[in-house]
């Protein structure tokens, strides 16, 4: 996996657009050409909602190119609520790049990219670097119904196949989007997740069937966000490169730890992974 | 120190003398390394570093941690890597910080925290102690020795004996009377008391049926929990003369002060730093404008002015009410 960053900072951005791709579904593009020159895919930011009151939230960086940064996200919540009041000319406070982001292999021949859900605002980079670096990029993007697939134009002018699938069969695969994976005749040689826990578990299952290397960016709740707080944490092989100054976890010398999802992640390979 | 302005925010816990009154809270802020790009740590006064004990903890399951109106749910179950490994191969790096490194010890028995104690307070890298006797996330059913006043004498006599640098005590609130405890950790040798640690909580998920955290109960920081804090402090203070530590919620200045006025020396700052790591600083320089436009030289002015005793106005004579 790629190192930890140093180049983190506070931004105070200012708001460029706004756009609600689907109810509930925003997208802030923002200036922040700092942000952008230092972001590598797969790096998320903590935001700080408006009101002031509320701890921040992570929220993985969708565009970065130019001036331009931006930030997709789900209403789900009073953070997440204040952040979408925000609008252009508004200015966003956050922290970052954080978190070690996805390894963009120039050996990648092809690529499959799985996202779930508001996990496809973390996939737009590493999509794209991949594409960049010459690669088959097949994107997977399973949601609850069609209307909630937002922004899979993007990806397709960006060089992606697109392959679809939703829970309620109103687009594509009726089913889930590891389904459409499973069944695909010609298997990728990289693997890149992010979605909730229950679709990246299933990616690493088929990841190990097909034994093709997953990297899956994992979502938790955080609290601090930069590592400090050891409140989003995933258990590991201590073996693992991500892992390589961690002391046994207990007396008994277990081979497993927890490490942070926040620093030693968010994206930590499927295989060494022990949760 | 008097700076520029003409005020003197400096505070002396112990012989710990730091030029800001701000404390960054232990288990919230790493070891200061993590937020060092988001803020001057020249421009704080002292980290308090995650608790260590004796032997390696692997932590509680996961989740840890759960967003609440007005704060947070933790229960981390002090994940460290013991002390062995700690003097090893951490305590060095804190060699470099910019301002005053508080190491924090936590032990399941008397003699843990002696032992603990001793040897981190024996690295220069260390400045003082936070005898951390409060975490309510380890112990049985959040039973810990903050919440005996026998134990706690013990455990401060313990750690005073091992070491001359500064003790602070961490207390409960999760107690019927605070005070009394912090009497014994006084009369046992503390040079300073942090007030308070979290608040027992639970939080419930109700399409599933069950608790939201893998350890079932977590400690509740954050705004919910700052009355509750500056009261404790406000009682505290009247009980002792050794300085308080003022801890639990502080956002803004005026939660600062709250803090200040009630009784407490210093303060420390813990989840507000997860809403914007930049607090700290703006709270020292914001606190410089409030004792200015009042005409005061030094924070020392005002710690415990707020202090009145108490009042109840149905108080009665005798036993029949």
């Amino acid at each position: 996996m790629a190192t930890i960053a140093t180049s983190a900072a506070i931004h105070h951005a200012l708001v460029l657009d706004r756009q609600e791709l689907a109810p509930g579904v925003v997208l802030l593009g923002f200036d922040a050409p700092e942000l952008v020159r230092v972001t590598r895919p797969g790096q998320f930011v903590m935001a700080v909602p408006p009101g002031g009151e509320r701890a921040a939230t992570a929220l993985g960086i969708y565009e970065a190119s130019g001036n331009r940064a931006s930030v997709m996200f789900f209403v789900v919540g009073k953070r997440t609520a204040e952040l979408a009041s925000l609008g252009a000319g508004d200015y966003i406070t956050l922290a970052g790049p954080l978190g070690n982001g996805f390894t963009i292999d120039a050996s990648v021949r092809s690529a499959a990219i799985v996202a779930g859900g508001v996990g496809i605002a973390s996939v737009l980079l590493p999509a794209q670097a991949l594409v960049r670096g010459g690669a088959r990029v097949r994107l997977f993007y399973g949601a609850r119904s069609a209307a909630l697939l937002v922004d899979r134009e993007r990806f397709a002018s960006d060089g992606c196949e697109v392959l679809v699938s939703t829970d309620d069969a109103s687009m594509g695969h009726a089913g889930y989007v590891t389904e459409l994976l499973a069944q695909t005749a010609d298997p990728p040689d990289m693997i890149l997740a992010c979605g909730p826990t229950p679709m990246l578990r299933a990616v690493a299952r088929l990841s190990q069937e097909m034994n093709v290397p997953a990297q899956l960016s994992l979502e938790e709740t955080f609290g601090c966000g930069v590592g400090g707080c050891w409140g989003c944490v995933v258990p590991i092989l201590r073996t693992s490169e991500q892992a390589p100054s961690f002391p046994p976890a207990d007396r008994n010398g277990s081979d497993v730890v927890y490490a942070r999802v926040c620093r030693e992640g968010p994206v930590f390979w499927a295989h060494e992974l022990r949760w | 120190m008097v700076n520029v302005s003409g005020v003197d925010l400096s505070v002396r816990i112990g012989k710990l003398e730091l030029p800001y009154p701000t404390f960054m809270g232990s288990g919230c802020y790493g070891s200061g390394e993590e937020f060092a790009p988001f803020v001057d740590l020249a421009r704080i006064g002292a980290v308090v570093l995650k608790s260590v004990t004796r032997l390696p903890r692997l932590g509680n399951p996961t989740p840890r941690l759960v967003h609440t109106p007005a704060g947070m749910l933790n229960a981390i179950g002090l994940q460290n890597p013991g002390i062995d490994w700690y003097l090893e191969h951490e305590v060095a790096k804190f060699a470099s910080r910019p301002c005053a490194v508080v190491g924090s010890v936590a032990g399941f028995s008397v003699d843990d925290y002696a032992y603990v104690g001793e040897r981190l307070a024996a690295c220069d890298e260390i400045h003082a102690l936070e005898v951390n006797i409060s975490c309510p996330n380890v112990a049985s059913e959040g039973e810990t020795f903050a919440c005996d006043p026998k134990l706690t004498a013990k455990v401060v006599r313990a750690v005073r004996a091992t070491t001359d640098k500064t003790v602070i005590v961490k207390l409960s609130p999760n107690v019927t009377d605070i005070a009394s405890i912090a009497c014994e950790a006084e009369a046992a040798g503390a040079d300073a008391l942090a007030v308070i640690n979290t608040v027992r909580g639970m939080a419930i998920d109700v399409d599933r049926w069950s608790p939201r955290l893998g350890n079932v109960t977590g400690g509740l920081s954050g705004a919910a929990i700052r009355p509750i804090a500056v009261l404790a402090v406000y009682e505290v203070s009247r009980a002792v003369k050794i300085p308080i530590v003022g801890q639990g919620g502080i956002e803004t200045t005026s939660d600062a002060l709250e803090f200040f006025l009630a009784g407490a020396s210093a303060i420390s700052i813990g989840t507000a730093n997860f809403t914007d790591p930049r607090i700290p600083v703006r709270i020292a320089e914001e606190l410089v404008l409030y004792l200015q436009e009042r005409k005061l030289r030094s924070l020392a002015q005002i710690v415990g002015k707020a202090n009145v005793g108490f009042s109840n106005p149905y108080q009665y004579e005798g036993d029949e009410g």
